[in-house]
């Protein structure tokens, strides 16, 4: 039995035949050839395969795809806009956030929903929001630097 | 900090940010089948049977592969070959791999995977180094239990201790610990024409493609490997993991192959950390000066030998530390078992024997009523002493700079006040609340060492443009290889970073660089490249010479796009046409002229000092970090940036190898499987203050000064986190991980 899922991903339709045990990670890895999103341990203690689903961070290797038809979904390929680099994507590149990338897309997603919810976050707060999000490389404190960074940036532009 | 320039940022890191950088894991073509592997159900038994007729009749398989099918030798392994492709006769460890099952999905593929049948008929398993040394030991592999072994005599350590003030002893045991690179083991193999090529993860594509033509029975021109930027290695994927599985099956199916593995399945298949015992004796002087020093290790290498002999090379070699000590005895052992299996990770013996080594110095200084800074300071071995191990210390040792830079340091200097700052938690919680500061220090052999080749070829082109284009085989893991060599180029050549251009992983394309492995990219590579350069500029010289009809060559010198002599300039497109220039050349790392075992001793070394402060919570035993240093010596830093991330990259797995990790297993079955109960630190678990302070003491032989500094920066740190815990505490923890019971039981038995 297939189900049909109806899903916006980064602002595009897209439609979907799944088997009603297929997970959300594979759909977009596999199905919409969005390999940004990545899985480290499939079992949602990792947070590469961070989304935003309906602006709400979750770990895609967790939830089914159809269970979320209708629902809108942001990968990492989503936050450039058409004049570039998001503010944050250029902070983790100017901070050196970034090492061997892999837990990078989750961290984006992870950081981006901390700042709609927080818009001067503490370093306190940052990690409360990247804190299911693991990375072997960095000691996190570079990532902690490039939120920071980013709030500061968006608070100075208003 | 001043604000950095672009070309000091990472290369990838926008192909990172965006998502669209192509990792091992993310590949996949048409037409592509799913590769299971089939692995042990038991951790010793032997295989009576195998029977894939069930597995064959599920709908999507389209091939099973057993021990029968591997067509060249079946077996793997970096220095030793004892590891089969795919199990015939018996399987030593719940990683081995049995039965290999391609199908067109994943799903088919697992279900096929399930439905081998493999009749075992089971055996104890050998989970006691110490038991299996015995000579009446169930032999794991046809030469013994012992894998290797090493005993090592400098003056006489007796004398030594009847001279010692003070001696201190103790037995150090440190766990099995996973690399957790976020990406797991993954990759494609396909054919191209008649050329079979593997993109995997990697850390070297040439000794791959020589594992997995071996293992195939092909010429090694019929195999190309290349490594694509990977999610982590850590030394994880130094050994075989997917290369030959991949390509074996993509061999039989002649499809293309792709293979993922799960946590799980990566935890137990790859290689790991190794668990030692450590027995440590070390005498000294009223004074504090060093005379003796006793060390017995048994190193668990698990079921097969990989790296374990130079592992354990290395753990002798750095038993005594970067100290000058008179008279020293070491005997060590690596011992198989039926405990996964070991191999290389970041550290690479170093790890372990500076757990004990510095605890050590920490004790003497306690027995002696000294400084821990002083005792060090007293100790360390300076250029054209001798080592430990006897053998002189040619080049410049850095240890004692990153030591006085350390007891310069905000942490080590108020450490008194930082100690009593307990602001942050309430009145009525302050008498439980502990702090404590340690230090310790370490150096680390970079490169291979003697007796194993160990050389950087590289090759490069100049195109008009200008463009610049480096060939080297070597990987970027994350640790930012790449962005150092393209700076290195550019400082030297006066191109800008994106005029260059890498042509990299990939035996095709690129010449032999060696392994990405101890610390050696940055110094070997950018040896090799500094060479090459000076070969195309003599070769420039040359063509120029040509074009002017002049009698001799010219010397000159590449600058942005100009070429600059004595006594002209000329412009690049007047001489490199559009087939451009190409000078390829060789760098030989430098080696100690005496060999005291397989890749023992070293000549080069980078040094370091970690102070960490923790905080016990005495009520609940919980221990956190609130900040730790390094200074660091690996020459003089290249990237920046990059240095500074390796360093915090390291202090966050020492301090996981301190308080959190350990690889459980009970009679050889992996009990931590996945992140949900194998604890790698989270950002909740590391300081946001972390400091890192280059100390550069310029290495003449390196790449501008440079050497490398991606080990050094997390050996020190779990020995500092245990030095603390004993100046917060006053008890001294000899296992790691020390988790909140250890820290509560031992304070239950100090106030008894």
């Amino acid at each position: 039995m297939k189900v049909s899922v109806n899903l916006e991903i980064n602002g595009r339709p897209a439609i979907f035949e799944v088997d009603p045990e297929e997970r959300l990670v594979d759909t977009l890895r596999y199905k919409a050839g969005l390999t940004g999103t990545k899985e480290g341990c499939g079992v949602g203690e990792c947070g590469a395969c961070s989304v935003l689903l309906d602006g709400r961070l979750v770990s895609s290797c967790l939830v089914l795809t159809a269970s979320v038809d209708g629902c809108r979904i942001t990968t990492v390929e989503g936050l450039a806009g058409k004049e570039g680099l998001s503010d944050l994507q250029q902070a983790f590149i100017e901070e050196g956030a970034v090492q061997c990338g892999y837990c990078t897309p989750g961290m984006l997603l992870a950081a981006q929903a901390l700042l709609e919810r927080w818009k001067r976050p503490t370093v306190e707060q940052i990690r409360q929001g990247i804190s299911g999000n693991l990375c072997r490389c960095t000691g996190y404190k570079k990532i902690i630097s490039a939120v920071r960074k980013t709030a500061r940036r968006r608070a100075e532009k208003k | 900090m001043p604000p950095r320039s672009k070309e000091e940022l990472r290369r990838e890191a926008a192909a990172k940010v965006t998502g669209v950088l192509v990792y091992p894991s993310d590949l996949q073509q048409e037409e592509m089948l799913w590769v299971e592997v089939v692995r042990a159900a038991h951790p010793h038994a032997l295989i009576k049977s195998i029977d894939t007729s069930a597995a064959e009749k599920i709908p999507g398989v389209v091939r099973v592969l057993t021990h029968r099918d591997v067509p060249g030798l079946n077996a793997f392994g970096i220095q030793l070959q004892d590891q089969p492709v795919l199990c015939y006769d018996r399987v030593r460890y719940m990683g081995d791999a049995v039965a290999l099952v391609g199908a067109e999905s994943r799903q088919a593929a697992r279900r096929g995977a399930e439905l081998v049948r493999v009749e075992y008929e089971v055996l104890q398993p050998l989970c006691d180094p110490e038991a299996a040394m015995l000579p009446e030991a169930v032999k794991l592999h046809p030469g013994g239990n012992i894998l290797h072994q090493g005993h090592f005599t400098k003056g006489d350590v007796e004398e030594g201790f009847a001279r010692s003030a003070v001696i201190v002893e103790d037995t150090y045991q440190v766990p099995m610990m996973d690399h957790a690179y976020l990406e797991t083991e993954a990759g494609m193999a396909y054919w191209e024409d008649d050329v079979l090529v593997v993109d995997a993860c990697g850390q070297y594509i040439y000794r791959d493609q020589t594992q997995v033509a071996r293992a195939l029975g092909l010429p090694l021109e019929k195999i190309r490997v290349r490594a694509p930027y990977s999610g982590g290695a850590f030394g994880g994927k130094d050994e075989i993991t997917v290369q030959i599985h991949l390509a074996l099956m993509a061999y039989h199916t002649r499809r293309p192959c792709k293979m993922v593995a799960t946590r799980p399945e990566s935890i137990i298949s790859h290689t790991k950390r190794h668990p030692a015992k450590m027995h440590f004796k070390t005498g000294a002087s009223r004074s504090g000066k060093l005379l003796a020093h006793q060390v017995r290790i048994v190193s668990d290498t698990g079921a097969y030998a990989s790296l374990g002999g130079p592992v354990l090379n290395l753990m002798i070699e750095h038993a005594g530390g970067p100290y000058l000590i008179p008279n020293v005895k070491i005997d060590a052992y690596a011992v198989y078992t039926n405990n996964g299996f070991s191999g290389a990770f970041r550290g690479f013996g170093c790890t372990q024997v500076c757990v004990a080594m510095e605890s050590q110095m920490d004790r003497l200084a306690e027995a002696l009523g000294m400084d821990p800074m002083e005792i060090r300071l007293k100790n360390v071995l300076h250029q054209g002493d001798l080592a430990p191990l006897g053998y002189p210390m040619k080049l410049k040792v850095g240890i004692e700079q990153t030591l006085k830079s350390a007891r310069r340091g905000k942490l080590w200097r108020e450490r008194r006040r930082i100690k009593n700052q307990l602001d942050h938690h309430s009145p009525s919680l302050r008498p439980y609340i502990k702090r404590g500061v340690g230090v310790a220090a370490q150096m680390q052999g970079l490169g291979l060492g003697v007796g194993i080749p160990d050389y950087a070829e590289v090759a490069l082109r100049l195109l008009p443009g200008p463009r610049l284009e480096l060939m080297a085989s070597t990987n970027e893991i994350g640790q930012g290889a790449y962005t150092s060599y393209a700076l290195m180029l550019a400082r030297r050549t006066g191109l800008a970073p994106e005029q260059i251009e890498l042509k990299v992983g990939d035996t095709k394309l690129a010449p032999d660089s060696g392994t990405t492995t101890a610390s050696r990219t940055t110094y070997a590579v950018g040896n090799a490249l500094l060479l090459a350069l000076d070969r195309l500029e003599e070769r420039l010289g040359q063509l120029v010479a040509e074009k002017l009809s002049l009698a001799a060559p010219v010397r000159l010198r590449l600058q942005g796009g100009r070429l600059m002599g004595e006594s002209l300039q000329i412009e690049l497109a007047q001489i490199v046409d559009d087939q451009g220039v190409e000078a390829k050349a060789t760098f030989h790392l430098p080696v100690q002229d005496i060999e005291l075992g397989d890749g023992l001793p070293h000549l080069l070394y980078s040094y370091g000092t970690h102070v960490v402060l923790v905080e016990v919570n005495t009520l609940t035993g919980e221990i956190t970090v609130p900040a730790v240093e390094a200074h660091l010596d690996g020459g003089k830093v290249i990237f920046r940036q990059g240095f500074e991330g390796q360093s915090e990259g390291g202090i966050a797995q020492g301090l996981g190898y301190a308080l959190f990790e350990e690889v459980k297993l009970n009679e050889g079955r992996f009990l931590t499987t996945n992140f949900d109960t194998y604890i790698i630190p989270s950002v909740m678990d590391v300081p946001y203050d972390m400091r890192t302070r280059p100390v550069e003491v310029k290495e003449g032989s390196g790449p501008f000064g440079a050497k490398g500094i991606s080990e050094t920066c997390t050996v020190g740190v779990a020995p500092a986190v245990l030095n603390a815990l004993a100046d917060a505490l006053g008890v001294r923890f000899t296992r790691l991980p020390v988790r909140a019971e250890d820290v509560l039981k031992s304070l239950g038995e100090k106030g008894r």
